[in-house]
């Protein structure tokens, strides 16, 4: 899997890149708006992260080149200007999601995932973890072949862990994926642990093996072999 | 008060002490003229009468008048000398009492004594004063009303532009973001009113202007360094040799960074209210933007134990823009929670065209009226950031919707009025 990441900022280009690499991506990076034009024009991506505001000029140009020569990758738009204006426009003119900055990484690591996963159309569209398989077109969950009951926030919760499988996923960015923008308006994250607490026994009943630990502090981490 | 109406009383306070005086002195100059010329008639007779005595006419008495009041009568005084004064005499004629000058003279002459008595009535001096007053009178009367005709006229005409400007200034609204267009005149001072009060707004909208952007820019370029702190401890998290201490030290500035990306991001949001960024302008539903709130804020509710009466039995439509609305509900609805009890009480309904949210919790410790003012929050309230009352009342001025505050029965109320 192949991802462009165009951001002028080199301690973030840095960060993300190392995120994603240790997902097992390859990513390429560009910080500007010529490098990135270039880059885009020559090279074929699965998923392309732009910010808007780059050195030379505007991320949008580049999602409307992208738009013009037909481009197969996904687009998300990063942004420190967190205008519904500037959503709309981009996704207006092609791009595919709308990250505002800052964010966390295993956010944007889910997003690139299902991103990815919607694009290609003609795979598999589920997601087999050991007993688990998620089909992400009709949002169900089946473990050892029986489908498990799950409320969207459960079963969001789940799509994230396995996203994020084998990382520490921080109670803060759980909060951010599960309510979006309005996160910061809860006081606590305890109803973290009550969605948590009812995801991991509907698992369980269906004999599912307990992937999720607890690290202590900070958040949990989907551990699977 | 009104400036004519100040014009008028300065006018009055001089005029009326001046008329006053002018027609004391009138009056009195007049009044001694009258006197001077009647005695000197009253002279010229007696004068007329000692020439009489002396050419022996006179015979024990003597009328010098028709009407018997003048007169001449030999007497047994002996003194000499005139003798002025004012007397009330019954007139058969005119079947009244009518005032009378009189000169008593006494004179001898050819060995006897005599009293020259000679009258003359003052009634047409008094007749003359009246008319001379009325005139005098009329005349100020027509000046006092020609002052203030012409005062008036100024008013209007001359001090025009003033009200004009006066007018456009009341309607100045620095948020509405446009300059007041004070028409030019051809009075001079007015001219430079206007042309400095013209300065002076560009001035300030400009100021204004700046400030704004500056803070909507600072607010912006903060989110790319906060997104490098996020990332990193992003990264940092997955360390596999993390002691909990460390663990903890990571989460609390994972807690700092994003309570400060929501800072930047409600100032941002005023900072776009104030702009008047949100143009869009649909008529909403109140019942379905609560229910979306409160479902969106189901796991709060359900964590504090607060129970919710929704109340909305009859729906209520208002204008604004869609995503201000939510933002408005949400925040209120999250006030609601964030300041009430475990265990504790929200109440939704609607009153004509208000919609009311309140709630149990901890009487104010802050005074009512700062309630809306950034930054001012409860002390207790450490995850507050001090600003989602300030955004809901930017929004609902930018409106021209109005928010009141009431605590009632141990509950506090916000009452935002659609009307």
């Amino acid at each position: 899997m192949k991802i462009l990441l165009i951001e002028d900022e080199p301690e973030l280009r840095k960060s993300v890149k190392q995120y994603l690499y240790q997902e097992g991506f390859l990513v390429e990076s560009a910080n500007d708006y010529q490098s990135a034009s270039e880059k885009v024009n020559e090279y074929e991506y699965d998923c392309i992260l732009i910010d808007i505001t780059l050195p030379k000029g505007s991320g949008l140009d580049i999602v409307k080149q992208l738009k013009q020569k037909n481009s197969k990758a996904g687009v998300i738009i990063i942004s420190a200007k967190n205008s519904i204006d500037d959503k709309i426009t981009g996704l207006d003119l092609g791009a595919d999601d709308y990250l505002p900055k800052p964010f966390e990484l295993a956010e944007l690591n889910a997003r690139i995932k299902a991103l990815i996963r919607r694009r290609n159309f003609g795979g598999n569209t589920s997601i087999v973890v050991n007993e688990i398989i998620i089909s992400t077109d009709e949002r169900t969950v089946k473990v050892n072949n029986e489908l498990v009951q799950l409320t969207t926030k459960e079963y969001d919760l789940l799509l994230f862990f396995i996203s994020n499988k084998n990382r520490v996923v921080s109670k803060n960015s759980i909060a951010e994926h599960l309510l979006g923008d309005n996160s910061d308006q809860m006081d606590n994250h305890d109803f973290i642990y009550v969605h948590l607490r009812n995801l991991r026994k509907k698992l369980a009943e269906k004999g599912c093996e307990d992937y999720v630990q607890t690290i202590y502090g900070i958040g949990y981490n989907f551990k699977v072999s | 008060m009104k400036l004519i109406t100040k014009t008028i009383l300065y006018f009055l306070a001089v005029s009326i002490p001046l008329v006053a005086l002018c027609l004391f002195l009138g009056f009195h100059l007049v009044n001694k003229e009258l006197e001077d010329a009647t005695e000197e008639a009253l002279w010229k007779e007696k004068l007329n009468a000692e020439k009489l005595i002396e050419g022996g006419a006179v015979d024990f008495i003597l009328y010098l008048s028709t009407d018997s009041l003048s007169k001449v009568v030999e007497t047994t005084t002996v003194t000499t000398g005139d003798v002025y004064k004012d007397s009330v005499i019954y007139d058969r004629f005119e079947e009244e009492d009518l005032p009378y000058r009189i000169l008593e003279s006494n004179m001898s002459a050819n060995g006897k004594s005599y009293l020259i008595f000679i009258a003359r009535t003052t009634l047409e001096h008094d007749d003359l004063m009246e008319s001379l007053l009325k005139a005098f009178g009329l005349l100020l009367g027509f000046l006092l009303l020609t002052f203030f005709a012409l005062n008036w006229i100024l008013s209007k005409t001359l001090w025009k532009p003033f009200y004009k400007t006066l007018n456009e200034l009341k309607k100045y609204d620095l948020h509405a973001n446009t300059v007041v267009a004070l028409e030019s005149t051809s009075t001079k001072e007015f001219k430079q009113l206007n042309q400095s009060l013209n300065e002076m707004m560009e001035k300030i909208q400009s100021d204004f202007q700046q400030q704004k952007e500056f803070t909507e820019n600072a607010a912006h370029e903060m989110q790319t360094p906060l997104a490098v702190i996020k990332a990193n401890i992003g990264l940092l998290m997955q360390s596999p040799n993390l002691k909990q201490e460390e663990m903890e030290q990571l989460q609390s500035i994972d807690n700092t960074a994003r309570k400060m990306s929501s800072l930047n991001k409600a100032l941002i949001l005023l900072a776009k209210i104030e702009n008047n960024q949100f143009k869009e302008n649909v008529k909403l539903s109140a019942k379905e933007i609560v229910s979306k709130v409160l479902q969106h804020y189901e796991d709060a509710l359900s964590g504090k134990e607060i129970s919710v009466e929704n109340n909305i039995t009859t729906d209520i439509n208002f204008k604004l823009n869609p995503a201000l609305a939510d933002v408005l509900i949400t925040n209120l609805v999250q006030n609601a929670i964030r300041h009430n009890f475990k265990g504790g009480k929200i109440r939704i309904e609607t009153k004509v065209n208000s919609l009311i949210i309140s709630n149990t919790g901890e009487p104010l410790n802050i005074k009512a009226e700062d309630l809306f003012v950034r930054f001012k929050k409860n002390y207790a309230s450490k995850e507050s950031l001090g600003l989602g009352l300030s955004i809901v009342k930017s929004i609902v001025d930018s409106f021209d919707h109005t928010i009141g505050y009431t605590y009632e029965n141990n509950m506090h109320k916000f009452s935002v009025n659609f009307g």
